[in-house]
């Protein structure tokens, strides 16, 4: 059975019945949004009923749209959180992808900007190490982009894809070692992006991003996860109470390979260890709890088959 | 309303130099400057690295009075001040209690402002005069460059008199020469720092 990533969008009421629906058909609900009388589901469902799941909510409005940014975690890896940087482009992105799906955090470097004085310390690395992609908003010109690129770059292993002022021909041209994917037009700006062609930008962004997801998502399924990050959420909820607490809009977030758990590591690492999955096989045997960086938050990396020898 | 006479933005690079239009742009208007400046040159060279700015500014003596912001409607015994904007309630209200007291002066909201027993003509109240914008123009002139300026310049060097500025950034400590520099973009406007 494969799972796809869908996003539910209908209204609140009988919204429960879709929830139930998903959730008998084996799908899992990521998260869910309640606006007003709107109700937005991130959802995993299998690939099959996805026809079947639209059939049913026709009658309530609803509308099921694939997106693939579900369940992925993304790094906006934005040069400062000064007035320069933000909210344009950095937020602007962050906030689109958002609404399709993906968990964006914002991550900036202390000492960022600049070319020749632009720094990134191991922190910093740590954090944007623990998504799944980081998203470089550069800025406009191509000789700091050149100057900074192999110093911003230090250390990052997760995909990078780079957006930057000048065109994709002259970034792909200046940018050595090579990045994941390239966006060229988007450098800094201090406007909102509202029109038709700065919204085909950000399109063209998230276009991007996906491909390069869509790759790792191809190299994770040679070697597959011991147990799906979204089941792997589901037990969590249920053994864990004390997630229930969390005020976090996500308590749990879910990532192509793990899982961030936004519960102190001290308190809940052990126990979250020895949660049992399944009879005999407990979480450490499939998956790594270790500290996060960001706050004193838990990340789980989940193993892939052939380092567990099991698959559930 | 002024436009700008001259603006130019002089860069290596053209594709940065067509952003750094559009941001000076956005910047100056989001700001409420554009009116302000007469003459702009802008040169940026990332190699170097180094920000100029240099400028001729307009001449501005407009001050705001009570009348621009305020419909005045004098009554037996009282004068009901109906405000339009916001803006300059704050200092219009200490101007007002300094001269009449506290007890004749009452705000019901946010856009009424009551004078009780004030013998003073109506004329004389949108005469009087609550701020100077130019006293802050050169603050305001200046953060509005910084926001422009590539963030990585922190080093500055800024100058705003005899209705003329320039402001200089850059990563590195400015060159000496710098002053041949802030001339020569003067020149191109055809005036002299």
């Amino acid at each position: 059975m494969t799972l796809v990533p869908v996003t539910y969008k209908g209204g609140v009421h009988q919204h429960d019945a879709i929830i139930d629906l998903i959730e008998d058909l084996g799908g899992y609900i990521v998260q869910k949004h309640m606006i007003a009388q709107e109700i937005v589901l991130q959802c995993f469902v299998p690939k099959d009923d996805i026809e079947l799941i639209a059939r049913i909510s026709k009658p309530l409005f609803g509308e099921v749209t694939e997106s693939p940014l579900v369940g992925t975690e993304i790094a906006v890896v934005s040069m400062s959180l000064e007035i320069h940087h933000l909210p344009h482009p950095s937020c602007d992105f962050a906030e689109y992808a958002r609404r399709i799906g993906a968990k964006t955090n914002m991550v900036s470097p202390a000492r960022g900007p600049g070319k020749r004085i632009s720094t990134i310390n191991d922190e910093e690395r740590d954090v944007i190490n623990e998504h799944d992609i980081a998203v470089y908003a550069f800025g406009n010109f191509e000789s700091c982009i050149e100057h900074k690129w192999p110093v911003m770059r230090r250390g990052i292993e997760v995909p990078i894809v780079v957006m930057g002022g000048p065109s994709e021909e002259i970034l792909r041209r200046i940018i050595d070692p090579p990045a994941d994917g390239y966006v060229g037009g988007v450098g800094r700006f201090m406007r909102r992006t509202k029109e038709g062609e700065e919204i085909a930008k950000l399109d063209e962004i998230v276009a991007e991003v996906t491909r390069v997801l869509e790759k790792r998502r191809e190299e994770i399924a040679k070697d597959p996860l011991s147990v799906s990050p979204a089941r792997l959420m589901e037990v969590i909820r249920e053994q864990v109470p004390a997630i229930h607490q969390v005020t976090s809009p996500t308590p749990l977030t879910v990532q192509m390979a793990g899982l961030r758990v936004k519960l102190p590591y001290d308190t809940f690492a052990e126990p979250l260890r020895n949660i049992v999955l399944e009879d005999g096989i407990l979480l450490h045997d499939l998956a790594e709890v270790l500290p996060s960086r960001m706050r004193d938050y838990i990340i789980v990396r989940i193993l892939p088959f052939s380092e567990s020898n099991t698959v559930i | 309303m002024f436009a700008i006479e001259y603006f130019e933005v002089e860069c290596p690079e053209p594709v940065g130099a067509a952003y750094y239009n559009q941001i000076t742009n956005d910047v100056l208007l989001d700001h409420n400057l554009l009116k302000v400046i007469h003459k702009l040159h802008v040169f940026i060279d990332p190699r170097i690295p180094l920000f100029i700015a240099v400028g001729v500014l307009n001449k501005i003596t407009s001050k705001v009075r009570i009348g621009d912001f305020t419909n005045i409607n004098p009554q037996e015994g009282k004068m009901t001040l109906v405000i339009a904007n916001e803006t300059y309630l704050a200092p219009m209200l200490k101007i007002l209690w300094e001269k009449y007291g506290k007890d004749h002066v009452e705000q019901p909201d946010r856009f009424t402002v009551v004078l009780y027993d004030v013998r003073a003509d109506p004329k004389e109240i949108e005469e009087m005069i609550v701020a100077d914008p130019s006293e802050s123009l050169g603050k305001d002139l200046i953060y509005a460059f910084r926001l422009i300026a590539p963030e990585g310049f922190r080093v500055r060097r800024e100058i705003h008199e005899n209705g003329k500025f320039t402001f200089v950034a850059s990563e590195d400590t400015i060159q000496e020469d710098i002053d041949a520099m802030v001339r020569a973009r003067f020149a191109l406007m055809g005036e002299t720092p």
